[in-house]
């Protein structure tokens, strides 16, 4: 039978570090996000010292603390070792500053940064590796963790050896393994995962039930080969290989728009809550993208390319990311601080440990600030898209409010009965 | 003897037990399917969850077994949790689906 008890959730003081760390990660990313402009190209370094600090320091800071917290609930089993999360986190931060100043300033740090931020995802993979082999009932999420793991691992080696090149004058040809790198970590372990988490948390939140899960199979499995493709396409430098993995990329993503549509359809929760309005927005820009993306794609136009990427990492990760926080960290803490005065004494529902106020001007900021910011890369335009930055930027600031506010919540008032 | 527990007296202790995520509790939600009561007053509860990765699955339990322990004569308690039938909606009363906008 199925257990998520005490010993197998994660204390929150284990957690609370991820989610504070990948807050200010998040602020800091947004704050320098007006350094870019419409001019950049996938090789500008500038860019790719900006991408680390956001996708490693925010987007997997986030994932792998929510993982802590989501492996026993979407596995059904407790973790192999979730003391290993209290090394994830310090490594993943301090690589992570390192990697970003190697890649801007430094170049000779970057393997250092790379070393920490590789050991930091093993100690990630081994644990959920050897978490799966506990697992009895093999779900569609247990096999997406399974396979989003396995490219991360494939994503990180191919990223360490292109940062040995850079740092250390390794003979890697960074031009063939820069797009694995990206279609391996943002495709086959980013997107897969919270394709996998989705289907366990939003029919979770919107009480959905009774719906047909044929398509999320089929987007998995097209998904799961197109990255796979794409990586043979590029051992091998086979353009073609290469086109029709995004292809199979494109058209489970269509698949999977169609799933979160059923789900939606079945929903029996209608509030429209902070996190129903961010998984609106966060769909709706992954749907957008999915518009431009194949446009981009046969029409060797590197400009529309990089807005399908803003729409997919601006709009979609962030929305889906920042909109699960309001979700989770009110979970945690309440789990941590009131689960134990049930019955005892009134507690809080989860809705009143959600800041309106700060939660709203997040929501709108960085929405606002990611429209404008995707028009000013659709129309070449650096006034509209340094705007949008700033906006976000704004947002970011909201953002780490809300995640403080969340995690003090009714902290004080223990501390007054302690 | 004590007083035989009638079911009715069983699902009253439960509704003090609230699913924090969405505020109602587990026998206004539908959740609750059964409670069998033999002649010692020992009760079954047969229940299931909204969804089978609810993190406060043993909590839930616990709760239950927990408020069902509070009334006066009770024997045993025992908490079993099914996945058949699988929870809708449509198993909540009236009002709840009414909050949720699912009415």
């Amino acid at each position: 039978m199925f257990q998520v008890s005490r010993e197998f959730a994660p204390p929150f003081s284990l957690i609370s570090p991820y989610f504070t760390a990948g807050s200010i990660f998040y602020m800091i990313a947004m704050l320098l996000l007006p350094m870019l402009g419409v001019d950049m190209t996938t090789y500008d370094i500038t860019l790719v010292a900006w991408a680390h600090l956001f996708l490693l320091g925010f987007v997997m800071m986030i994932i792998f603390g929510a993982m802590a917290q989501l492996v026993p609930v979407v596995l059904e089993v407790g973790h192999f070792s979730v003391d290993f999360y209290y090394l994830i986190w310090p490594l993943l931060a301090v690589g992570t500053v390192l990697m970003g100043a190697g890649f801007a300033v430094f170049p000779s740090i970057l393997p250092y940064g790379g070393i920490m931020v590789l050991v930091s995802m093993l100690i990630f993979l081994a644990d959920t590796a050897l978490t799966l082999r506990k697992v009895e009932r093999v779900s569609l999420t247990v096999k997406t963790v399974a396979v989003t793991n396995a490219f991360l691992l494939l994503g990180i080696l191919v990223g360490f050896a292109m940062a040995l090149t850079i740092g250390a004058g390794a003979g890697i040809d960074i031009q063939k393994w820069l797009t694995a790198h990206i279609v391996l970590v943002l495709g086959g372990f980013v997107t897969l995962t919270i394709v996998g988490m989705s289907m366990v948390l939003l029919p979770m939140f919107g009480l959905s039930h009774g719906f047909d899960e044929t398509p999320v199979k089929r987007a998995f499995k097209m998904m799961s080969i197109g990255v796979a493709v794409y990586f043979v396409g590029a051992l091998f430098n086979s353009e073609s290989l290469r086109f029709l993995s995004l292809l199979a990329v494109f058209a489970g993503t269509a698949l999977y728009l169609w799933q979160i549509w059923l789900i939606y359809r079945t929903r029996a929760r209608k509030e429209s809550d902070i996190w129903f309005r961010s998984m609106a927005v966060g769909y709706a820009s992954l749907a957008f993208a999915l518009i431009l993306a194949p446009i981009a794609l046969i029409g060797h136009l590197e400009s529309l390319a990089i807005a399908a990427v803003w729409f997919l990492v601006m709009g979609f990760f962030i929305f889906l990311i920042n909109g699960h926080l309001f979700k989770i960290i009110p979970f945690l803490v309440w789990f941590e601080r009131y689960s134990p005065l049930v019955g005892k004494e009134k507690v809080p529902m989860l809705a009143d440990m959600v800041p309106k106020k700060s939660g709203e001007f997040q929501f709108w900021f960085t929405a606002v600030g990611m429209a404008v910011g995707g028009a000013g890369l659709l129309f070449g335009s650096d006034e509209l898209f340094k705007g949008g930055a700033a906006f976000m930027a704004v947002g970011s600031i909201y953002m780490f409010i809300s995640v403080k506010w969340m995690m003090n919540f009714g902290k004080s008032q223990m501390q007054e009965k302690k | 003897m004590s007083e035989k527990i009638t079911k009715e007296r069983v699902f009253d202790a439960i509704r003090k037990v609230i699913d924090p995520e969405v505020g109602f509790n587990l026998v206004e939600m539908g959740l609750i399917y059964d409670a069998i009561i033999d002649d010692d007053n020992n009760v079954k509860v047969v229940m299931t969850l909204s969804t089978r990765g609810c993190p406060l699955h043993q909590l839930l339990m616990q709760w239950v077994k927990d408020a069902v322990k509070e009334i006066p004569g009770v024997g045993e308690v025992e908490v079993e949790i099914v996945w058949e039938p699988e929870w809708n909606i449509s198993m909540a009363e009236d009002h709840v689906k009414k909050a949720l906008g699912g009415a």
